[in-house]
């Protein structure tokens, strides 16, 4: 990617007026879908549409109990980390605008991760746990 | 008053608008029944491409679909199934009807089949076909969307009152809106051909009694049967006979009382082990015509009686049931039969002793056998209906049991909402495994799931991932193909095989034709046996390449699936341009085929064969080293040898456990004994050697192919013996008697010779067997299917209990599993 010319992009002024109006907006678009979704969309109520799909079989018992899930662990686990990956990417996108002074704090920003890492593997987190 | 216009105007536009939103944004459900959804599936292939028509993917759960194309079979047990999927889809909904079967019953007008989806849900339109090619449903989803199009959504939309949108038909009702009469309106007071043949109602006057015929095949027995028989005979004097004649194998008859004692001689003590109980099933007896003769009918038609072709003492007094158990030796690859008459007495429940302690397998053998004819099975761990769902009343292949759904009563809307398949915790406590505990938690995987391959229902209690007992529920998809057998004449029941598994067509003809050409001793010509096995083979490269993207998509690669679609259509191009089939060829005949191979099948198999290798080294490169793909199949799903051996497994499921029992090896038909393959198998047996049996199975079929193509005999395509035979067109016109034949096969149906006997080849799922039984009329007495699938899934709990519910999937997916010949 060629470097963007000086001058070529006005300048930027942070500002919390514009944040607010942005704010205001999505707010309402989201709350204009929902409405309309609820509006419009057609709604027939029946025991049967309200019954939970289970292959077209007609569930056993409740769904609601303690319940054993290992892989959500991991999932979890992945959420977290993977989450992080979008400071990094956004950091090597500016890497040679923030110098040295931003290496060192990603740098401690991945250290601190894997601590953490490290942690969960040495608590056992990343062992698949039969229950 | 220009208000009113105003608002109409707008409404207008906005009708249009969203109709023609509506029409290019369908959403059909991932739904099928049967062998209309293979035609489906291959419509949104690159072929056909549906998505082209704004139908793009199908969803897997009716919270996300708005169409539902019921393709396939209607069964009463799915019924409830099917209702309960429509009215769980979002609004607004459409609905197409696929295929024969779902838009009248079909061909299947049978008692296990409702007679028309239209009775539980409303139709928007139909499509008619058995199956439908894809182009046809291409044609009906343009004439859904024109249908969308003549809809007024808008009022509904902003709740003004009226408007129409989605399916607004009613549901139909037999007797005030629709005619259940599969000919169509109008036929009101005439029997429907072959009701008068069903074998309950007595026989005499048949005109295939004044029909000779030479008697049934006797063939020779070896040595080591004769041997096997005098072991037999000595240790169980007066208790077990051998048969003196038999077409096909040795066979017994043993006294009720010993049946079990034989049975466990022969599988652990007799010098050649007989270790696979092969099939287990019963005949009814009761309407044979010699026996009735002999209590005393005689007399009473006395001019009947005088052209009977059989003598009572042919073959002797017949009890009210025969169970018949059918057992294989792999060592010196031979079967047995043992035969045991059951009689009722004195109006008790008949019965006999449960052999699930000799062979697990027998299990659902015998449930099926109490099932459809009533007799119970002392020391059976739990003895209940399988096939039919719970409520039903009445055993359908006793003689005495209607075998039509237009016969009973009809079944409806009211019947879908009540009739509910059993509660899982009612069918595991059934099945007397450990109730669900504190933390289990049951599960249904099916009937409707995209990963089952059809209408199997898995219930798996489970423990957060992990599977601590699985049971299963079949019979969603039974469709009664062995009563149809007894009333459809022998060469009408050729279509209803290739349905007994739609995904290898004429292979299952083959089947059927062998047991009847081995009862009748009729001879087949080399040109017509070497067409047989390029059919059977082309099938199997066509079925393993579905399987293989099917397996590799329920694993999680859905790269496979697009390409070996494409190489599927080429192999149905040229069954297409030889039988003018895809699906269901319906080629073979008795005695032969239906025509000969035409101009130009030689190019395109050679073709197909100079191509097929490089492709298949392709598809493995996706997968055989994927790093995903292995740790999801490599350990997963074991089954050891013995396992697999006892419980009957046959087919490239048994192979990859590392016996190379394969029956075009070790019991030669049709001439495989002249072709050059080799019967590859893996040792694991998990789900990567089944990968690999059925990968190397492909090179072993196209090197079969290319030396039929190469070595192709000349001569007739149909045996000259014309007794048995539907006569070429040219020779028919030539003489009288030739005409004469013809007449008689095509309308009445030829008489088979009073007999039996099985017939099994190796189709791409295991053995499949046909046991005919005849009694000397134009269709069969007994017509018993036996299914590979039927024990292969059987050991699905034994493979699945402990893996993770991830895996189940994957062993599904391995295991290449069809349900019409698992219910059948
Ligand atoms: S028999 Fe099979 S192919 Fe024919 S209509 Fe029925 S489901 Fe479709």
């Amino acid at each position: 990617m060629r470097p963007v010319a000086v001058g070529a992009m006005s300048p930027f002024h942070a500002g919390v007026f514009s944040l607010v109006v942005f704010t205001v907006l999505a707010m309402l678009f989201i709350a204009s879908q929902l409405f309309l979704a609820a509006w419009l969309g057609e709604k027939k109520k029946s025991p049967e549409k309200s019954r939970p799909y289970e292959c077209g079989i007609i569930p056993t018992g409740s769904a609601r109990f303690r319940y054993p899930v290992p892989f959500y662990l991991v999932a979890i686990f992945f959420l977290i980390f993977d989450v992080e990956g979008a400071f990094i990417l956004t950091w090597a996108a500016v890497y040679r605008e923030m110098g040295f002074a931003g290496y060192a704090q990603m740098s401690f920003f991945i250290v601190l991760l894997l601590a953490g890492l490290f942690y969960i593997w040495k608590q056992g987190g990343l062992d698949w746990k039969e229950p | 008053m220009e208000r009113a216009v105003e608002a109409n105007r707008f409404l207008s536009i906005a009708d249009r608008v969203i109709n023609w939103s509506r029409k290019y944004s369908l959403w059909p459900m991932f739904f099928g029944l049967s062998c209309c959804f293979v035609e489906e599936a291959a419509a949104f292939t690159s072929r056909y491409d549906l998505a082209r028509f704004g139908a793009e993917v199908l969803r897997p759960s009716p919270r996300q679909a708005d169409l539902l194309i019921v393709s396939g079979t209607v069964f009463k047990k799915i019924a409830p199934v099917v209702l309960r999927l429509y009215e769980q889809m979002a609004e607004p909904k459409w609905v197409i009807s696929m295929g024969s079967c779902s838009n009248s019953g079909g061909m299947y007008d049978v008692y296990s089949v409702v007679q028309g989806v239209d009775q539980i849900i409303p139709v928007d339109v139909y499509v008619p076909g058995c199956p439908p090619r894809p182009e046809a449903l291409l044609e009906g989803l343009v004439m859904l969307q024109e249908k969308v199009c003549t809809e007024r959504p808008s009022r509904k939309i902003f709740h003004l009152g009226g408007g129409s949108q989605g399916t607004e038909r009613p549901v139909l009702e037999v007797g005030a809106t629709k005619s259940e009469d599969p000919r169509g309106p109008g036929y009101e007071g005439v029997p429907i051909r072959g009701t008068s043949l069903l074998p309950g109602r007595l026989q005499w006057g048949s005109r295939s009694d004044i029909m000779w015929t030479p008697s049934a095949r006797r063939m020779e027995f070896s040595d080591a049967d004769l041997s096997l028989a005098a072991e037999v005979e000595e240790r169980f004097a007066g208790r077990a006979r051998r048969e003196l004649h038999s077409s096909d194998m040795l066979t017994f008859e043993v006294d009720r009382g010993s049946v079990k004692d034989v049975l466990r001689f022969l599988k652990n003590e007799a010098k050649t082990k007989y270790k696979r109980l092969d099939d287990l099933t019963a005949i009814d007896e009761s309407a044979r015509r010699n026996r009735i003769w002999s209590e005393g009918m005689a007399e009473a038609t006395s001019d009947v009686g005088a052209v009977c072709s059989f003598s009572k003492k042919e073959r002797g007094r017949y009890p009210d049931f025969t169970v018949v158990y059918q057992l294989l030796s792999f060592d010196a690859a031979r079967r047995v039969r043992i035969k045991s008459g059951l009689d009722a007495e004195g109006g008790a429940p008949v019965s006999t002793a449960s052999v699930t302690d000799i062979w697990p397998s027998a299990n659902w053998y015998e449930r099926e056998v109490f099932d459809l004819f009533g007799i119970g099975f002392t020391g059976h761990p739990s003895l209940r209906r399988i096939l039919m769902p719970e409520w039903w009343e009445g055993h359908p292949l006793r003689k005495d049991y209607p075998g039509r759904a237009t016969e009973m009563a009809p079944y409806t809307f009211e019947d879908a909402r009540k009739r509910q398949p059993l509660d899982a915790l009612v069918v595991t406590a059934l099945d007397a495994k450990a109730p669900a505990g504190e933390k289990e938690f049951l599960l249904n995987i099916g009937p409707h799931h995209v990963s089952t391959h059809g209408l199997l229902r898995c219930i798996a209690a489970l423990s957060g991932e992990k599977i601590k007992s699985l049971d299963l529920e079949i019979g969603y998809h039974h469709r009664g193909t062995e009563k149809i057998g007894e009333r459809q004449s022998w060469h009408q029941y050729i279509p209803y095989t290739d349905r007994n598994d739609y995904l290898a067509g004429s292979s299952l003809e083959f089947s059927y034709v062998t047991a009847v050409e081995t009862v009748a001793d009729i001879g087949v010509p080399e040109r017509a046996q070497a067409v047989r096995v390029l059919l059977a083979e082309l099938y199997r490269l066509s079925n393993h390449l579905v399987w293989l993207g099917t397996f590799a998509h329920d694993v999680g690669a859905m790269g496979p699936n697009f390409y070996t679609f494409v190489e599927r259509e080429r192999i149905l191009d040229i069954i297409e341009l030889i039988t003018g089939g895809r699906l269901h060829a319906e080629f073979l005949r008795i005695g032969g085929l239906a025509a000969d191979l035409p101009d130009g099948w030689k190019k395109a198999v050679d073709d197909l064969t100079a191509i097929f290798p490089r492709r298949l080294l392709e598809y493995e490169k996706l997968l055989r080293r994927n790093p995903i793909f292995l740790a999801r199949t490599k350990g997963i799903g074991k089954i050891s040898l013995e396992d697999a051996m006892d419980w009957g497994v046959s087919g490239p499921n048994l192979r990859a456990c590392g016996l190379a029992w394969d029956l075009r090896k070790k019991m030669p038909y049709s001439g495989y004994d002249h072709y050059e393959f080799e019967v590859p198998t893996a040792t694991e047996g998990d789900c990567y050697a089944r990968y690999l049996v059925r990968v190397e199975e492909m090179r072993q079929s196209v090197r079969i192919i290319e030396q039929v193509a190469r070595n192709m005999p000349s001569g007739r395509y149909v045996t000259d013996d014309y007794r048995y035979a539907i006569p070429r067109r040219g020779e028919m016109l030539q003489d009288i008697e030739t005409l004469i034949h013809h007449f008689i096969n095509v309308t009445r149906g030829m008489k088979i010779p009073v007999g039996e006997a099985y017939g099994a080849t190796e189709v791409p799922r295991g053995e499949h067997g046909y046991y005919v039984v005849s009694d000397g009329l134009g269709s069969a007495y007994r017509m018993r299917v036996r299914g590979p699938g039927f024990a292969n899934i059987q050991t699905l709990p034994l493979m699945a209990t402990g893996e993770s519910i991830a895996d189940l999937i994957s062993i599904i997916g391995s295991m290449d599993v069809i349900l019409p010949d698992i219910d059948r």
